[in-house]
C-alpha cells in the first residue's frame, strides 16, 4: 500500500445495519489522490445515473487523503461527496475540526454510507477493534449540532447533523466541532438516511515514506507561516472577515441581494471591527493548525461561540443590508447549531426580501430590518410555513414565486460573496464550477480583486485561464485533504510589502496580466516538488508531486466531476450566471454585466472541451478519465 | 452632492472617522492632497497609513484607469483599499 493511506474503505449499510472493510485501490489513489477526487470516482462508479439524491441509493462518502492524520498545518479536513439534492449534480463539501484525524486514527480512508435506516440512528466506528456499532439516536433527533456533540462527548471525533439535516433542508451541512461541511446539501443527504452522527476512534499512526524529511520540513513551514503576512498575521488577527473592507472597496460585496456591490456600512461587519468590538478570543477550530482563523465571540444567552466567516458577514450582513455584527453573530451561531450553509441561507433570505419588496411574496422580512429573521431561520430548519419554501433554496423558490432574473445561484447553488461583475475570472469560475456558484473550488478573485498582486479584473486578459489554474489547484488540495486557505501562502511577504501604487507593482501586474501562454506552459510542466503541499505529499507517499503533476490530477478530477454532471443531465447551458449578473451594471463605465458570452468559449478551449462544454475524447484519454 | 472618501480601518481609527465628505475635487490627485492635509492637521502619518492601500473610484482601481489623473465627479465614492485574504 502507498504510504499515507490507511489502506481500507469502510462500507456501512444502514438498512441492513451491516458493514464491511475493503482494501483501497492503489491505482485510483495514484490517479485521484483521495478526498473529493477519489470520492468522486467512487460516486461515479457506485451509482446508476438519475438516482434520487435524497433516496437510499445515494451514497454518502466521507473522504480523507494522505495528508490527514499528520501534523502538517491545515491538514485536518475531510471531504464529503454525494449527489447534491440542491443541484442534482455533483455534491461535495469539506470541513475542518478533528473528524479527519479521527478517521485516519481509526484506520479508514473512506467511509461509504449506503441505504437508509428506518429509525434515527448513529454509528460508532471503533477502528482498533474493526467494529461498527449501530446505536438508536431517537434521543438525539431534534437536537442542535452543538448539543449533540456535547452529549456524544470528547472520547471520539464526530460528524453530526442538526435539525436542518434531519428535515432535509436542501442546503443543510455536516458539522464537526465548530466547523461545517456546508455546501450542496450534504447534510440533507445524511438526514435522508436518518443518520444523526458518526463517531470514530482509533490509535493507528500514519505511515510515511520519509518521516524525517517530513518532520524537518514541517517545522520550516510552521516558521514560514508564522512570519507570513496572511497566514501568520491578518488571518490570525481578523479571521476571514479581513476581506470585508477590501471586497467593499472593490465593489464586489453582495448588497441588497446582489443589487449593489458596495455597502456604505460594511466597515461595521469587518474583521477589524470585530477585533475591536466583539472579539472575546481567538482559537483555531481545526486540529494542528497554527493559522487560528476561527474567531470567538459572545452571543447573549449562549456564551462564547465561533464567530462568523467572511461569507456569513457578507451574505447575512451587507446582503440583507443589516450592519449589525451582534445579530450576524447570533444568526451564525443559530445556523451552525441548526446545521445549515450560511451562504445559501443568506441568499435565500435576501431573495425572499426582494420578492417581498416587489410584492411577489408576503415574506414578513425586509432589507435593513433584522425583525423576523431569526424566527424564519428556525422555520427553515424545521420546514415550517414559509420556511419550507426557503429550505429549498433560491432556484426552486424562483420557480414557484417568480424572480428568476434575481435568484442568485448557479446550477442551483447560491453564489458566494464576490460579485462577478467586478471580478470577471471569478464569474467564469462560478459559471463553470461543477458544484455550482462557489468560490472555494478555485478562488480566482484572489488573483484579480482582493489579493496582494491583482490584475485588472474587468478586461478579458487571463479571465479564461485563471479559473482553470485555480479550479485544478483546488481539486488537488481538496483531495489531499488540505485547507484551501493554504494557497494564501503562495505570495511571499515581499509581494505583500509592495505598495500597489509603486512602479514595480505596476510592472509585475502588467507582466502577470500578459502571462497567458506562459501560464498554460507552466501548468503542464512536471518537475520537482516546490510548494509545501507538494513536498508533504512527496515525503508522505514516496511519489513525486510537482505543480505539473497536481495540475494534471486536478484537471482529471475536474473533468470526472464534469462527466458526472453531464451524466446526471446537466449541460453547457447550466454554465451561466444569474441574469442580474449578466444584464445589470453596477459600475458606471460598464453598460451591462459580466461578459460571460465572450469568455466561456475560451474557457472551454482551455479545458479541451467542445463548443457545448463536453470534454472531448482526446481530453478524457489524455487525463485518463474513465467513463 | 459631494465626493465621499472611505478610509481603511486603520486610517479611520487614526482620524476618528471612517468617511470624509469633500465638496469637490477635479482629480484623484487633488483629492489626495485634501485628504493628506486633514491627516497633517491632526498630526497623523498619512503616507505610512496609506502606503499599502490602493485607491478605487466607484470600485475601480485608479491603477486600471489613468492613475492619479483619474477625473472625479459629484457623487463619486473613493475608497482606500488594502489587499486581504479570507473566504
Ligand atoms: S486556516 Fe482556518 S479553516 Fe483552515 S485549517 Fe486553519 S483554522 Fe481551519
Amino acid at each position: 500500500m502507498i504510504k499515507g493511506y490507511a489502506g481500507r474503505i469502510l462500507r456501512v449499510d444502514l438498512a441492513a445495519q451491516s458493514f464491511a472493510f475493503e482494501p483501497l485501490d492503489e491505482e485510483t489513489a495514484r490517479l485521484y489522490i483521495g478526498g473529493k477526487g477519489y470520492g468522486t470516482r467512487l460516486l461515479y462508479d457506485l451509482t446508476e445515473p438519475g438516482i434520487d439524491p435524497l433516496g437510499p441509493a445515494n451514497p454518502l462518502i466521507f473522504a480523507t487523503g494522505p495528508l490527514n492524520g499528520s501534523v502538517a498545518p491545515q491538514s485536518n479536513r475531510f471531504a464529503v461527496v454525494c449527489k447534491s439534492p440542491l443541484t442534482g449534480g455533483i455534491g461535495n463539501a469539506t470541513c475542518g475540526g478533528s473528524y479527519a484525524y479521527g478517521m485516519k486514527r481509526a484506520g479508514i480512508d473512506f467511509l461509504i454510507v449506503n441505504g437508509r435506516s428506518e429509525r434515527p440512528v448513529r454509528i460508532e466506528v471503533a477502528g482498533d477493534q474493526d467494529e461498527v456499532r449501530f446505536i438508536d439516536a431517537a434521543d438525539l433527533w431534534g437536537k442542535g449540532s452543538y448539543e449533540t456533540q456535547r452529549i456524544l462527548g470528547k472520547k471520539m471525533s464526530h460528524a453530526v447533523i442538526g435539525p436542518a439535516g434531519e428535515n432535509m433542508v436542501l442546503y443543510a451541512g455536516i458539522v464537526s466541532n465548530e466547523r461545517i461541511a456546508a455546501r450542496t446539501g450534504v447534510g440533507a443527504v445524511m438526514g435522508s438516511k436518518r443518520l444523526k452522527a458518526i463517531s470514530v476512534s482509533g490509535s493507528r499512526k500514519l505511515e510515511m515514506d520519509d518521516p524525517e524529511s517530513f518532520k524537518k520540513y514541517t517545522k520550516e513551514v510552521r516558521e514560514l507561516f508564522s512570519k507570513h503576512p496572511v497566514l501568520g498575521s491578518s488571518m490570525k488577527r481578523y479571521g476571514t472577515g479581513a476581506i470585508v473592507n477590501t471586497a467593499n472597496g472593490r465593489n464586489i460585496i453582495p448588497t441588497r441581494n446582489f443589487k449593489y456591490g458596495h455597502f456604505p456600512d460594511a466597515m461595521k461587519l469587518s474583521g477589524e471591527y470585530m477585533e475591536d468590538h466583539e472579539l472575546v478570543g481567538v482559537k483555531s477550530s481545526c486540529l494542528h493548525c497554527p493559522v487560528t482563523c476561527g474567531r470567538e465571540v459572545e452571543v447573549e444567552g449562549i456564551g462564547r461561540v465561533k464567530g462568523p466567516e467572511y461569507e456569513t458577514l457578507a451574505l447575512m450582513g451587507s446582503n440583507l443590508e443589516i450592519p449589525d455584527l451582534k445579530r450576524v453573530n447570533e444568526w451564525n451561531y443559530q445556523a451552525d447549531d441548526l446545521g445549515m450553509d450560511t451562504i445559501s441561507l443568506g441568499a435565500s433570505l435576501s431573495f425572499a426580501m426582494e420578492l417581498q419588496e416587489r410584492g411577489m411574496l408576503d415574506a414578513g422580512i425586509q432589507f435593513g430590518d433584522p425583525a423576523g429573521v431569526s424566527e424564519l431561520i428556525d422555520d427553515i430548519a424545521h420546514r415550517r410555513g414559509l420556511g419550507d419554501d426557503l429550505a429549498d433554496g433560491t432556484k426552486r423558490m424562483s420557480e414557484k414565486f417568480g424572480g428568476q432574473e434575481f435568484a442568485m445561484h448557479v446550477k442551483g447553488l447560491e453564489l458566494s460573496a464576490y460579485d462577478p461583475r467586478g471580478s470577471f475570472a471569478q464569474g467564469v469560475e462560478y459559471a463553470t464550477t461543477n458544484r455550482g456558484g462557489c468560490h472555494v473550488q478555485g478562488g480566482s478573485m484572489y488573483m484579480e480583486s482582493v489579493g496582494p498582486l491583482t490584475i485588472n479584473p474587468q478586461n478579458l486578459k487571463l479571465k479564461a485561464d485563471i479559473p482553470v489554474l485555480m479550479q485544478n489547484t483546488a481539486c488537488a488540495i481538496n483531495s489531499m485533504v488540505l485547507c484551501i486557505f493554504t494557497s494564501y501562502g503562495m505570495f511571499p511577504a515581499a509581494i505583500h510589502a509592495m505598495s500597489p501604487n509603486s512602479l514595480p507593482y505596476k510592472i509585475m501586474t502588467t507582466l502577470f496580466e500578459n502571462s497567458g501562454p506562459m501560464m498554460r506552459l507552466a501548468m503542464g510542466m512536471k518537475g520537482r516538488p516546490m510548494l509545501w503541499w507538494e513536498k508533504w505529499l512527496t515525503y508522505i507517499t514516496g511519489q513525486t508531486f510537482s505543480s505539473g503533476h497536481l495540475q494534471e490530477i486536478g484537471a482529471r478530477i475536474f473533468n470526472l466531476e464534469r462527466m458526472y454532471n453531464l451524466r446526471e443531465g446537466l449541460s453547457g447551458a447550466d454554465d451561466t450566471l444569474p441574469q442580474r449578473m449578466l444584464n445589470e451594471s453596477i459600475f458606471p463605465h460598464m453598460k451591462s454585466g459580466h461578459p460571460l458570452g465572450e469568455l466561456l468559449p475560451r474557457y472551454y478551449r482551455n479545458r479541451g472541451w467542445d463548443s457545448n462544454g463536453v470534454p472531448t475524447k482526446k481530453t478524457l484519454a489524455r487525463l485518463q478519465v474513465r467513463v | 452632492m459631494s465626493i465621499s472618501v472611505e478610509l481603511t480601518y486603520d486610517m479611520g481609527k487614526a482620524l476618528g472617522e471612517q468617511r470624509i465628505e469633500f465638496e469637490s475635487a477635479k482629480s484623484v490627485k487633488d483629492l489626495m492632497q485634501l485628504v493628506r492635509e486633514i491627516f497633517l492637521e491632526r498630526g497623523e502619518d498619512f503616507e505610512g497609513l496609506s502606503r499599502l492601500a490602493a485607491i478605487a473610484v466607484n470600485g475601480v482601481l485608479v491603477n486600471h484607469r489613468i492613475g492619479m489623473k483619474t477625473p472625479l465627479a459629484d457623487g463619486d465614492t473613493v475608497v482606500f483599499v488594502k489587499a486581504a485574504a479570507g473566504g
